[in-house]
């Protein structure tokens, strides 16, 4: 199903079979906690998935988005023009431009923090008020609130450079069992393939004897470990099932080409064949975009990696269908600076930056905010975090403004509860 | 009259019931642990929290195993534990394990595991702090010893790799100075001055900007050399200091400067020497060879940092150790010790710093104190209780991480194959390529360490772990029979009672309930291949959460 010549007709066959395979298995997830019941549970049917590329360090909204070609810190690249008449971008990304009419391009990003140690989970918990709890990632807020799709398979996978393995301190106080399930290097996790010397019944009936064994312990102590536990034994489970996704050794070259061929590319790849397969929500991290020294180089060999691997899922999800529900975000944690620095760099700058967005719920070729001529402030109306999580949450057809967390009792609003969503991004 | 040896300096307002106790009750030399019990019960009391009963034989044996030697007991070793009927048996077998060569081997490794942080490995590092608490060397004696290491003493030299290791660069990134500079304040005074590198904290008051700098000051002049000459580990330099060091607030713009400085305590002043009398050992121009300066900010440091002047060394030390021994820190997170954030039991975090100086930092007191508490020996399990208190009442013992090396150990342990693997005999007439306890014990950390420089502070139960206990290898092969292992004793054994008693005994250091007896039974019952169906049950308890944690 993962074929490079990527027929709809062929993806809706294997989902009716992931249907029908899956059928009263172990869901993963749950929906604890929820405002609505009901609201679950029709979320939960609905099966939006979510594509989140993380470009870590902070890309430079003047080399992508946002060019200010001719002026005093507009660098040496021009502008294109692009699919959507009117609206430019940098010249760094010609693929991109061509699929400007599917994308909402946001200019007017107002953020609060400098620091990349606190500002990236900063941007990523959605900088909600200070209620002396750690905010869940949103990866792990969707993985909470919408569970795995019907393919049971992991709600949250994270794919990126160095090493994988369960992260848990996404979740927050959502709790471990809503961390990310992260491919490092874009690699599997070790040991995932049944050994040879098992056989699939002898290695249920002795799984099964080990949730008996639990529930036995789980009477008797704090329920956290005994859950904890289980979530990762039936992940192990699901995913072992599911290998043959998984596995990212064969990946066909064309595609590999037409990503790029970059680290990017290929795990963008990767992440299109799990978006394919059912995976709730997949985020692709790409790391060394914090150019302080030679920012102009280091975005030239940068940005065009980041322009064939995103424009080339673009328009793969939009072939196969599954961009109609699928939110789809490219962002950091926030942008450089317009003056550039005595080492020919630009610093980080959280005051006016851009990020783009696309899929189910997301306005079109839409163009939202502005910057001034220099590119240093926002002259629009300025947008923080809590806005674009709200955006998101709306985009999923989630109500933040209604929709709330339970932990320990206490009700905790999904994001920022006095900002309100990008109107104008919405579908 | 002799002097007792403890002197509390102040006496708690105790209910009546306590003070009989304390005034008629044991010596004086057992006064800590009494005195622990008195301030969790108090508490415990006045907030009216139901307190779990004494841990069940069972229950402290797989416990205190863990925690002293690293490893569980052997089913015999149980068996006769269990048996003895004498009343001071649990005192006694505390006393056996720790005069146990493993205790010195759990506790360097349970300190590694605190200190590197899983950031690295090393032979020398391991041996000098097995043979710390070997001789039972005093914390503030380590201490220094770790924080300005002798290089050209070959016994200690390897102490150094506290600093060395976070020296180094990692992949295209520079020395990280700040970390190394946040990590001493963090793991040796149990505070996280991170910000304070460009502002005061924004919400700590205690933490100010020269905290941070006047250690800083010292750790960002130091420099790494390869190993060279007598010297066989890599080793750092440190440069001269000749004036204070000035940071200016990111935040308010406002100027400060510092000399080296132990946070919240001593400067030490940067001496005016004439240039030729700076160095003591001059650095060699030809080979790049560091110096060695007169005033050295880092040996000042060390002994000023590891000094009973000040009080967070004591303070910091005692609640990690409560944490390694109960679960969780008197004072959470461990790292963040301030005014604004108490202690769950104030007074007794004093108590425990106080008696430790007393003592001379020794930790093996303070160890056998810990562990011959009430508090210490309480069931982790809920009985009759409907929900479990909360944890910082310390009301009901809570589950602790199993490190990935104590789960390597307890595996094979468990298994009966820890002779074969450790002591690489028996062997022979095998035809099977050996395995070795290096090996397995890599196997196993690859497997539930946590990443570098995430702290292994709970229980972690994750999905790489799942999956190595599923289809690794090395887990497999400890589920064959073989001579002598586990499974080959279960095979000889024949009714399903004797089998699960062996199987309990060996792998949850306990004897099975009925229903668990009745659980293999049918197990085995409708099974062709008795052996494959006692590894599979021998499986799923090795997997479950009952080995997993240590509760």
């Amino acid at each position: 199903m993962n074929s490079p010549l990527c027929n709809v007709a062929e993806h809706q066959l294997s989902r009716r079979q992931f249907l029908g395979r899956s059928a009263g298995a172990l869901a993963l997830g749950g929906l604890g906690g929820l405002f609505s019941v009901e609201a679950a549970e029709a979320l939960k049917a609905e099966e939006k998935q979510v594509l989140f590329v993380w470009l870590d360090g902070g890309m430079s909204q003047l080399e992508s988005w946002d060019p200010k070609p001719n002026t005093l810190f507009g660098g040496p690249y021009r502008s294109i023009p692009t699919s959507v008449p009117g609206t430019h971008v940098s010249e760094l990304m010609p693929r991109i431009a061509k699929q400007m009419h599917r994308l909402c391009v946001v200019r007017s990003l107002c953020t609060k923090d400098p620091d990349h140690s606190s500002g990236v989970p900063r941007i990523q918990r959605g900088d909600p008020k200070n209620r002396g709890v750690v905010y869940p990632f949103f990866g792990s807020s969707v993985a909470k609130l919408m569970g795995p799709t019907s393919s049971n398979l992991p709600p949250y996978v994270v794919i990126k450079e160095g090493r994988g393995g369960f992260r848990a301190e996404d979740a927050g106080f959502l709790g471990p069992a809503y961390g990310s399930l992260a491919f490092g290097e874009g690699k599997p996790p070790e040991d995932l393939l049944r050994h040879p010397s098992l056989t699939e019944s002898a290695d249920e009936e002795r799984n099964a004897l080990r949730e008996l064994l639990n529930k036995r312990y789980a009477a008797q102590h704090r329920p956290t470990v005994t859950e904890a536990s289980s979530y990762a034994f039936d992940t192990a489970r699901e995913l072992m099932k599911r290998s043959d996704i998984f596995d990212t050794s064969h990946l066909p070259t064309r595609d590999i080409e037409r990503y790029g061929g970059s680290e990017i590319g290929r795990h963008m790849l990767i992440a299109r064949n799990m978006l394919e397969a059912g995976v709730r929500f997949v985020k692709v991290a790409s790391m060394g975009w914090d150019s302080h020294g030679d920012n102009f180089n280091s975005h030239a060999s940068l940005v065009p990696k980041f322009d064939a691997a995103f424009a080339s899922i673009l328009e793969d999800l939009a072939a196969s269908g599954l961009l109609d529900r699928t939110l789809v975000i490219a962002m950091s944690e926030f942008g450089r600076t317009p003056r550039i620095n005595g080492h020919a760099g630009r610093d980080h700058w959280p005051n006016a930056w851009s990020m783009a967005m696309a899929g189910c719920g997301i306005q079109r070729g839409a163009l939202i905010g502005a910057t001034d001529a220099k590119g240093t402030e926002v002259t629009s109306e300025g947008y923080d975090i809590g806005s674009v999580f709200h955006t998101w949450f709306s985009a999923l057809g989630i109500d933040s403004s209604t929709v709330e967390f339970k932990h320990k009792g206490q009700p905790l609003p999904l994001a920022h509860e006095e900002m309100k969503p990008i109107k104008e991004a919405l579908a | 009259m002799s002097l007792p040896r403890l002197n509390f300096t102040r006496q708690p307002i105790l209910p009546a019931i306590a003070l009989f106790c304390l005034a008629v009750g044991t010596a004086w030399a057992d006064e800590l642990r009494d005195q622990i019990d008195l301030r969790i019960d108090e508490k415990a009391r006045s907030r009216q929290v139901s307190m779990a009963p004494a841990s069940e034989d069972a229950e402290f044996l797989r416990r205190i195993w863990l925690d002293l030697v690293g490893t569980i007991p052997s089913a015999q070793e149980t068996r006769q534990f269990l048996k003895d009927p004498s009343p001071g048996k649990r005192t006694a077998l505390i006393e056996r394990l720790l005069a146990d060569p493993r205790y010195p081997v759990r506790m360097a490794e349970a300190f590694h595991v605190q200190l590197m942080e899983r950031s690295g490995e090393d032979e020398g590092w391991m041996k000098y702090l097995t043979a710390a608490f070997e001789e039972n060397k005093p914390w503030h004696v380590m201490a220094r010893e770790i924080l300005a290491p002798d290089f050209q003493n070959e016994a200690r030299r390897s102490a150094g790799f506290f600093i060395t290791r976070r020296l180094e660069k990692v992949g295209s990134q520079q020395t990280d100075y700040p970390g190394l500079t946040r990590d001493v304040g963090r793991l040796f005074m149990g505070v996280d001055l991170q910000c304070c590198q460009c502002h005061k904290h924004p919400s700590v008051g205690d933490y100010k900007q020269q905290e941070f700098n006047g250690l800083f000051v010292a750790y960002q002049n130091i420099k790494l050399n390869e190993p060279a000459g007598a010297t066989k580990v890599k080793w750092f330099s440190e440069g001269l200091v000749t004036e204070k060091y000035e940071f200016t607030s990111v935040l308010s713009g406002v100027k400060g400067a510092t000399g080296p400085r132990v946070p919240f305590g001593k400067e030490f002043s940067v001496p005016e020497l004439p240039e030729a009398e700076r160095w003591q050992v001059a650095p060699d121009k030809k080979t790049k060879q560091g110096g060695i300066p007169k005033f050295s900010p880092v040996s000042s440091l060390a002994e000023g940092i590891a000094s009973v002047e000040n009080p967070y060394f004591a303070k910091n030390i005692a609640n990690r150790l409560w944490w390694q021994f109960m679960g969780r820190g008197l004072v959470e997170p461990l790292d963040l010790v301030h005014s604004d954030n108490p202690a769950s039991h104030p007074e007794l975090l004093e108590d425990l710093s106080a008696a430790l100086v007393k003592q001379g930092f020794d930790l093996k007191w303070l160890v056998r104190e810990l562990v011959n508490t009430k508090t210490y020996q309480r069931s982790g399990r809920l009985g009759a209780m409907k929900e479990a208190p909360s944890e910082e009442t310390f009301a009901m013992a809570m589950e602790r991480p199993v490190s990935a090396e104590q789960f390597a150990r307890a595996f094979l342990e468990a298994t009966g194959e820890f002779e074969r693997v450790a002591l690489t005999r028996e062997w022979e007439g095998l035809a099977e390529k050996p395995l070795v306890w290096k090996t397995v014990k890599a196997s196993f950390t690859n497997a539930f360490a946590n990443a570098p420089k995430e702290p292994e502070l709970r229980v972690n139960p994750s999905l790489r772990g799942a999956l190595f206990l599923r289809n690794n290898e090395t887990v497999l092969w400890a589920l064959k029979a073989r001579t002598g292992n586990l499974l080959e004793r279960a095979a000889a054994l024949g009714s399903p009672q004797a089998i699960a008693e062996e199987l309990y005994l060996s792998v949850f250091t306990r004897k099975p309930a009925p229903e668990e007896t009745e659980l293999l039974a049918r197990h085995l019952g409708k099974a062709e291949d008795k052996t494959q169906a006692n590894a599979e049950f021998l499986w799923a308890m090795l997997a479950s959460t009952e080995f997993f944690t240590n509760h």
